[in-house]
């Protein structure tokens, strides 16, 4: 049970002039035994995000931090990893010649069995201790324990994604990172683990990052939600707020509350948009209506406005909402 | 991709064209590996264990002369020394002289180059024109699974030819042709008749090569989604591979080609001293046994160059038929 | 693991291919062990009274300069030049897989500089290569031996790097290095297993290579020196005689040449062993046949126009008794759609819903006329526009359908031809179906990729698919479809690739366009979500069958199928309770390889009974269009734990 934390993070690929800014100055924090959905489209920079918590991508500016303390992913083999990470694909998550409980065994830090495992073991240590351990793991993810000697090829998406899960927590993480567990599951399936991530997190108090493309996926599991536009958080708040009174006008478009403007071009990573990124698509802004320069010459803050929303044309947290009209601009 | 705003200066906007950087990127390397193959022809020499000069000579020849030589081809200055005058002499032209017969090496390579230009050129031509018409018309007949005894035995024949080393093939066809058929010359370099055995001998095998990794790039394309796409919009079917099948099978074949067309160069070596054939090949070999290792040094680097010029050809060709090629190298 | 092991060389010996192989290189190498041994003293007895003899009874092969046997001496050579192949071949693979594994060990700069060094070796031919060696390490074996062994070096450390980086860039080695395996163990564990087969094969056949290639260095007198002798050596000999005694050059070759091909057929043998491809099964008919029950009828024989004077009440698309089969493995059929049968009229949308295994994207290909040999269609009524689509197209059928049968596939990347500009690939149904010219084809593209909204339509129309992005490649796409006058237009998952803002704006073009010109719309998702939204009409499919028709206002309060009721509980949306568990639908969709008997959703229905378990309910149409398949459509379904307003699974809802 732990706090992540994201402090101003950027992550770029490629060369300075060409390259791509995948994650502009993210800051964002995933409350300890709280989940926390995040939400975008492609080439908003989620899974860039999630790399970059787990050490798989290299972190160019700002920090990330477990508990305030900020994370060093040393490559020394062994030494625990806190930050555990769930893939999309169940059919590349798992080695296709490791059977299932050799891959979640190998997770399992050294020297640091469940108490029962010890309990059972006398004279032969680590083998037994593992398999007790395994078979533990398996049935928390509802599985039989025979399934450990069984092969990835064997199993079906929705069983691969839950052997993925058990080996997350073999790890014995604090955090765990789901990214789109369930958007190449069947959506008969897709309950089953959903049903079982929400389960586990409440159990075990994890805290957990869950990404996702799929908002009532996400409004069903988390307890925050954040959303990300073009590497950038442009709203986060609770989970019912946010998506009951979306405060930035593209929460707004995911939701279909409001429709992209006609012909505009699409986001382009490598070539960002001046001033506000989502100006362009903007339905209350400088292609729609008048007066609206500002969009496209200023970035937008997150200060002061409720849900932390990055428009210029959000409203203020302390300011009386209208009834009808415009919102108040923003200062 | 959305242009680029106006007000970014002229040289950046260029640096952003992929076909630019392409350009750049592709003469950088071919500097470079220009570079590696000079130097490493430079330290080929000077890596032989033991008297380079000594080892030419003889055991016995006098050592006033085995000096005098090194004297005369400037061994005894330091390594970096001889490095400098290498390069400059090289881009003189002049490559050194032989140890046997005393004569400037770039003129025995001048003498020797164009017969083995002459023969590689050849086979590579029969090569593209036997394998391109017959791998595509293979796939076309045997995709979807469909004649499976013409498949086996297309397989089968090539994975043979292609397994026959070209100087196999070189002296089964003297044997066959010349020695009991007389039709054409043994060996030597004459008229038209005496090009056939040998083209055929280099070209043979890698037109196999060719033929079946050409079928099977036409029926990996043909599963492709765009020729669904094509095939939806209810084009004829001759329309459909010679436009949409071919250019796509035809990308994934020209890097092999190319390799091809550099083992045909290498390839020479052997056909060439089957048939006393007076080019490159048979030089080389004459020279390293005698350990005449200037003109060693010189024909290892006309081949490494015409390596290297092969290769940048196949590139630039791949670069054009195959936009996503440029993009995908940066 | 070991199983698998044995079940692939197994697979591989009991091939004509890989028995004959493994034959051979088994008695080649017993040669190589026993030859020396036995027939040593015969191979080198000199007989200077018999040089240069023509073959006897005392001397198979003849004799060669000083009078040796040469059949006995090729036997003898075995030994050594299978020696020496070996013997390069190892060093090569050894070099090769550390040059190649040399990014993963030692991370990204040192890596990508040996790549480097790699890619400008791999440029050079081996022979080139093995020269340059020989030279400096020398005339003979040794030299030799090191020659050819670092020759094979680079290509094999290429094959080696890129089969790692297509491993190292998957999930599970992600996971490992999360997990906190160390880099060597990551590359031990997770990843040579895992392309230690291509290896090997590639190993094997190199060994073929290095025994051809030290063959050809010893022939040029440049490997294997006198007193030693090896199968080059003595076919180097034995060419200077060639024509006295064609049998001394002869006789090596051909040793040479079968041991060669031992080792490069055996690897071949081991690659199809490890890629099988399924036994062709015989269609019902005949893998090419595509003939429904009914013979052709004379006015097709004439090529009767298509009768293009619109009758508003007939269906634009008739399909009756619709299959879809395969050979699948072991030569058994395995058929994916199992009997379909529905009608689309003019402007009509209809969606068909499903998840994998229902077979409703082989039955839009179907529909189109677009499945290939080896799969098979049969139907009992295929008609488009009244066109029997059946049987192979007519010159006329493909003109009508090339203007009015619009296909909108699934990924708009891998649908576009790469290497043609997208203005070409449309202009190019015009071309084709309308005999328009290059220019005024042209023209209607720019318009068409305009009319699809496609901002600077001029621009893009001369740039390739891949400077688009997803969301305009499949409105070209849509574009592409509309260069005729399309009456149909079939969209198998048009939106799965795309962006939810994206999938809005297409799905909102579909709608634009059907209605401006009355087009007929047949949807295919696995979204039952977005189907209800856009269509009129709902299939749903399960298991290669339709088992419930309704119109899509009524999807949520008059869905009688348990399938269908369970397919909308199961999925979340805003309103969906989250103090509550999702409802599920237990077990797995159905393989089309293994389809029950009786009713396919038997073993996930809530309702199944003994006769469920043994008949397959027939899709009965209730007098008013709607069609369900189901013993108990109307009955009520018990409780099951419920996500969302009470609608679904928690009994007819109202």
């Amino acid at each position: 049970m732990s706090e992540l934390g994201f402090e101003d993070v950027t992550v770029r690929f490629g060369g300075r002039r060409r390259g791509l800014t995948a994650v502009d100055r993210v800051s964002l924090t995933v409350p300890s035994g709280h989940v926390v959905g995040l939400v975008g489209e492609s080439g908003s920079g989620k899974s860039t995000l999630a790399r970059a918590a787990v050490g798989l991508t290299p972190v160019a500016g700002g920090r990330v931090l477990l508990d305030g303390q900020p994370l060093r992913h040393s490559l020394r083999a062994g030494s625990r990893r806190r930050i555990q990470m769930v893939f999309q694909d169940p059919y590349s998550s798992l080695d296709p010649r490791m059977t299932v409980g050799a891959s979640i065994a190998e997770a399992i830090p050294r020297g640091s069995f469940s108490k029962l495992a010890r309990e059972t073991t006398h004279s032969r240590a680590g083998l037994t201790a593992r398999r007790t351990e395994v078979s533990e793991l398996l049935e928390l993810v509802e599985l039989p324990a025979d399934r450990a000697d069984v092969y990835p090829g064997q199993l079906s998406g929705g069983q691969r994604q839950r052997v993925a899960i058990a080996r997350a927590l073999a790890a014995r993480p604090d955090v765990i990172i789901a990214d789109e567990i369930t958007s190449a599951l069947d959506v008969s399936i897709q309950g089953t683990v959903l049903n079982l991530v929400r389960d586990l997190q409440r159990r075990l108090r994890l805290s957990m990052l869950f990404i996702s493309h799929n908002l009532a996926v996400v409004r069903y599991v988390s307890d925050y939600i954040a959303v990300m536009y073009l590497g950038r958080i442009v709203e986060y708040g609770p989970a019912d707020d946010v998506l009951l009174d979306p405060q930035h006008p593209y929460t707004r478009e995911l939701l279909a509350l409001t429709r992209t403007v006609e012909d505009a071009e699409p986001a382009d990573p490598h070539h960002p948009p001046t001033g506000c990124r989502y100006h362009p698509r903007c339905s209350i802004g400088p292609v729609v209506l008048d007066g609206r320069d500002i969009c496209r010459d200023a970035e937008p803050t997150a200060a002061g406005h409720r849900h932390g929303a990055a428009c210029h044309f959000a409203e203020n947290t302390t300011s009386i909402k209208e009834p009808t009209g415009d919102p108040t601009p923003a200062h | 991709m959305t242009s680029v705003p106006a007000n970014v200066p002229l040289f950046s906007a260029m640096a952003d064209n992929a076909w630019v950087r392409f350009a750049v990127r592709r003469l950088g390397r071919l500097l470079v590996s220009t570079w590696v193959v000079i130097t490493a022809a430079f330290l080929m020499i000077h890596l032989i264990p033991g008297d380079p000069v000594r080892a030419a000579l003889g055991a016995t020849a006098p050592l006033e002369l085995v000096n005098a030589r090194r004297e005369a081809l400037g061994l005894n200055d330091p390594l970096w020394l001889q490095y400098v005058h290498y390069l400059r002499d090289l881009f003189t032209g002049q490559m050194g002289t032989s140890m046997i017969s005393g004569l400037p090496v770039s003129q025995v390579i001048g003498d020797r180059l164009p017969a083995t230009v002459e023969l590689a050129v050849g086979a590579f031509v029969f090569a593209i024109g036997l394998s391109v018409p017959v791998g595509l018309t293979m796939a076309v007949l045997t995709r979807g699974g469909r004649r499976r005894r013409a498949e086996l035995a297309f397989t089968s024949t090539s994975v043979v030819l292609a397994a026959i080393p070209q100087f196999l093939v070189a002296v089964g066809l003297v044997y066959l042709f010349s020695v009991q058929l007389g039709w054409v010359p043994v060996a030597g370099r004459g008229g038209l008749g005496s090009y056939v055995l040998p083209v055929l001998a280099l070209g043979l095998g890698p037109a196999a090569v060719l033929a079946r990794i050409l079928r099977v790039e036409t029926l990996g394309v043909l599963q492709a989604d765009y020729i669904r796409t094509a095939r939806a919009k209810r084009l004829r079917q001759r329309r459909i591979y010679l436009r949409h099948a071919l250019p796509n099978a035809l990308t994934a074949t020209i890097t092999l080609a190319g390799l091809l067309l550099s083992g045909l160069v290498a390839g020479t070596v052997l056909v060439e001293n089957v048939f006393a054939w007076p080019g490159l090949g048979m030089t080389i070999v004459q020279s390293i046994l005698a350990k005449d290792y200037p003109v060693v040094q010189g024909i290892v680097l006309v081949y490494g160059l015409g390596v290297l010029l092969v290769n940048l050809v196949v590139d630039i060709a791949l670069a054009l038929l195959d936009p996503r090629s440029t993009i995908r190298e940066s | 693991m070991a199983s698998r092991l044995r079940s692939t060389w197994g697979g591989v010996l009991r091939t004509p291919l890989g028995a004959s192989a493994a034959t051979l290189l088994a008695a080649v190498l017993l040669l190589a062990v026993l030859a020396p041994l036995l027939w040593f003293e015969r191979a080198d007895t000199v007989d200077t009274a018999n040089i240069l003899q023509g073959p006897s009874s005392t001397h198979w092969a003849g004799t060669d300069s000083l009078g040796r046997d040469i059949f006995y001496r090729v036997l003898v050579a075995t030994r050594l030049s299978i020696q020496l192949a070996l013997l390069s071949t190892a060093i090569g693979v050894l070099v090769g897989l550390l040059l190649g594994a040399a990014p993963q060990l030692l991370g990204a700069r040192a890596g990508r500089f040996v790549t480097a060094v790699v890619d400008i070796a791999v440029a050079f031919p081996g022979l080139l290569l093995a020269l340059t060696f020989a030279v400096i390490f020398g005339v003979g074996t040794r030299g030799a031996v090191l020659a050819i062994g670092l020759a094979t070096a680079p290509s094999f450390a290429r094959l080696t790097s890129t089969l790692v980086a297509s491993v190292a860039g998957r999930d599970f080695v992600a996971a490992a290095r999360i997990i906190g395996v160390g880099r060597v163990r990551v590359l031990l564990r997770h990843i040579l297993p895992n392309v230690g087969e291509p290896l090997v094969v590639n190993a094997t056949i190199a060994a073929g290579s290095a025994l051809l290639a030290f063959a050809g260095l010893s022939f040029l007198g440049l490997g294997v020196q006198a007193p030693a002798y090896d199968w080059g050596r003595l076919l180097g000999d034995g060419l200077n005689s060639i024509y006295v005694h064609p049998l001394a050059a002869l006789v090596p070759g051909v040793v040479v040449l079968v041991a060669g091909l031992a080792f490069n057929l055996f690897g071949e043998a081991i690659a199809k062993g490890i890629a099988r491809t399924p036994d062709i099964a015989m269609a019902p008919d005949g893998p090419r046949d595509r003939r429904g029950r009914r013979p052709m009828r004379a006015a097709d024989a004439t090529g009767a126009q298509a009768d293009l004077t619109e009758d508003p009440d007939r269906p634009v698309l008739a399909v009756e008794g619709l299959r879809v089969g395969f050979p699948g493995p072991a030569g058994v059929a395995v058929e994916p759609v199992r009997g379909v049968s529905f009608t689309i009229r003019r402007g009509e949308a209809v969606g068909v819903v499903g998840e994998s295994g229902s077979g409703k994207s082989l039955t839009a290909l179907a529909v189109a006329a677009l499945i290939e040999s080896p799969g098979w269609v049969q139907a009992e009524r295929l008609e488009f526009l009244g066109e029997d689509l059946r049987d192979t197209l007519s010159r006329t059928q493909r003109q009508l359908l090339g203007t009015t049968f619009a296909m909108v596939f699934q990924d708009p990347t891998t649908s576009f031809n790469p290497t043609q500009r997208i203005g070409r690939q449309l202009a190019e149904v015009a071309q084709e179906h309308q005999g328009n010219t290059h220019a005024q084809a042209m023209a209607r593209a720019m318009d068409r990729l305009r009319a699809v909204r496609i901002p600077a339509a001029q621009r893009r129309a001369h740039q390739f698919p891949h400077e688009f992005s997803g969301g305009m490649r499949q409105r070209a796409m849509i574009g592409m479809g509309l260069m005729g006058a399309p009456r149909l237009i079939v969209a198998d998952e048009p939106t799965t690739a795309l962006d939810v803002t994206v999938q809005r704006q297409v799905l909102g073009l579909l709608d634009r366009i059907r209605a401006a010109d009355d087009v007929a719309l047949l949807l295919i998702s696995h979204d039952i979500t977005v189907v209800g939204e856009v269509c009129e009409r709902v299939l749903v499919m399960y298991a290669g069958r339709i088992v419930e028709d309704l119109p899509a206002a009524e999807l949520r309060t008059r869905a009688r199928h348990p399938y269908t009721r369970a397919l909308l509980a199961a999925v979340p949306d805003m309103k969906t309770d989250r103090d509550r568990p999702l409802a599920v639908i237990p077990g797995r969709p159905v393989d089309p390889a293994n389809v029950p008997a009786g009713c396919a959703f038997a073993a996930r229905c809530p309702l199944a009974d003994d006769h469920c378990r043994q008949a397959d309910p027939p899709l009965v149409d209730d007098g008013s269009g709607r069609r369900v398949a189901c013993w108990h459509a109307d009955a009520m379904l018990p409780a099951i734990p419920v996500a969302g307003d009470g609608r679904g699974a928690g009994g007819r809802g109202e």
